[in-house]
């Protein structure tokens, strides 16, 4: 892995070296690929550059967390939220708004989301109390919501996380469900392991 | 670099790139170790979804030589851990067996008795009952291994064997107990019931004792938290995370 230059000793200059500083320390880009793309804002022209400043400017300005999701949003409610056509009473739980976005692109979800902002890990020192979930007790306390999807990771930490509310709402008159585990359509069950083939199985539905 | 095998615990996933991540492992024969498992996040690929905490897997890797990560290249799923069902308590149980060999061990240290404690551990916790008792020996194991268990037997002031007296004080700081005799008023002690000293010695010794059929009080579940809480954090130098989420009835 090549060594981090100081800006100070960049061979084209400080400015040049902060550039590269600045790049490498975004995620997935190594000091290789930092040099490169700097090489390329170096031979691109004033108003390009300009433009790709501003639109990292303006994300920062005008992007902000929706009042009721804690979806990104430009306003203070999301689009999703605001949209009269999906059934509100249908809430998909989620650990981040990446989540939320590969939810969207299948396109066959006509409820809106819940937003948590991560999952419980106490090994990485997050608990409840940093997660959205007053929010979500309040959206529920409501008596507008009918059933919660968890759609955390299905992973020990997202199942973790997911019993962790449904614990917590207990009490509250809400259908909770959870998405379906197992084989993917269109693969072979020859090729499945043995935990997919578990969970479809575990999970199978009635024709 | 030689490829190296093992069955290793997972203790620690964290994402490092769109596809990569970097595992925390302990393993019976290397100890514990970090490896960074290109495409680790994919479904598919050489790990198959098996890097998920406290799993434990067949594992192939390439040890590097200097300091940087080892390079995961192969992971199968022997097991995953799976908590009594709906029981919380049984997860943060499972979470603070990671923070403790996380916190406890050092880099490329194998400890077999750890390895094998914590998988009965993990494996136990499919019944979340009787967890303060299965905590405590497990930390006691780890605090004996790692060279850090308080002494039960003797009083740390006069050095008297501690067999008679009702009421003792643990010293978290002196590493050890200290008899009704020698207690002041300006030592930071915890109060342990004979009872309880009992049970800790018992829990402590090496022998096969059937320490898992103990069922201590109300009382002394108090007092046995309360001093594997204090040798713990006085240990690791912090007080451990999970225990904020873990309840004990």
């Amino acid at each position: 892995m090549p060594r981090a230059i100081e800006p100070n000793h960049h061979a084209y200059g400080r400015h040049v070296g902060l550039l590269v500083q600045q790049l490498a320390a975004l995620p997935g880009i190594g000091q290789k690929s930092a040099e490169r793309l700097a090489q390329h804002l170096l031979d691109c022209s004033e108003e390009e550059a300009a433009a790709l400043a501003h639109a990292i400017l303006d994300v920062r300005r005008t992007i902000r967390r929706c009042s009721v999701c804690h979806n990104l949003t430009e306003q203070e409610t999301c689009d999703i939220c605001l949209d009269s056509r999906r059934d509100q009473g249908l809430v998909c739980i989620v650990e981040q708004p990446r989540d939320l976005l590969a939810l969207e692109a299948t396109g066959t979800f006509g409820g809106v989301y819940h937003v948590l902002g991560g999952r419980i890990a106490p090994l990485s020192g997050v608990g409840p109390d940093d997660l959205n979930l007053a929010t979500l007790i309040r959206r529920v306390k409501s008596g507008k919501i009918r059933e919660l999807v968890m759609a955390t990771n299905p992973t020990l930490e997202g199942d973790g996380t997911a019993l962790y509310i449904v614990n917590l709402l207990a009490d509250e008159p809400v259908k909770i469900t959870r998405l379906a585990r197992g084989i993917a359509t269109g693969s072979v069950l020859e090729f499945a392991n043995r935990e997919m083939l578990s969970d479809a199985l575990k999970g199978r539905q009635s024709f | 670099m030689a490829a190296e095998k093992g069955t290793a615990l997972i203790l620690r996933v964290t994402d490092f790139s769109e596809t990569s991540r970097i595992v925390v492992m302990f393993s019976r024969e290397h100890g514990r170790f970090s490896a960074l498992a290109k495409g680790g996040r994919r479904l598919k690929g050489p790990f198959e979804s098996s890097l998920d905490l406290l799993s434990t897997c067949d594992v192939v890797f390439l040890k590097k030589a200097s300091s940087g990560l080892d390079l995961l290249t192969e992971a199968r799923l022997v097991h995953r851990f799976r908590p009594e069902p709906n029981q919380l308590n049984a997860l943060y149980a499972g979470y603070y067996v990671a923070e403790l060999i996380l916190g406890l061990t050092e880099d490329y240290d194998p400890h077999p008795e750890i390895y094998d404690e914590a998988q009965k551990l993990l494996e136990s916790l499919a019944d979340a009952s009787n967890l303060s008792i299965k905590l405590t020996r497990f930390e006691l194991i780890m605090l004996r291994e790692c060279g850090q268990l308080p002494d039960f037997e003797t009083c740390m002031a006069c050095g008297a064997e501690l067999t008679e007296g009702r009421l003792f004080g643990f010293w978290p700081g002196q590493g050890g107990m200290i008899c009704p005799a020698c207690q002041r008023e300006d030592y930071s002690q915890i109060p342990v019931h004979a009872g309880t000293a009992q049970l800790l010695r018992r829990m402590a010794s090496n022998e096969n004792t059937a320490w898992s059929r103990l069922i201590p009080s109300p009382q002394q579940v108090k007092e046995l938290r309360a001093v594997m809480l204090a040798a713990v954090t006085h240990t690791l130098g912090k007080r451990p995370n999970t225990l904020k989420l873990l309840r004990f009835q």
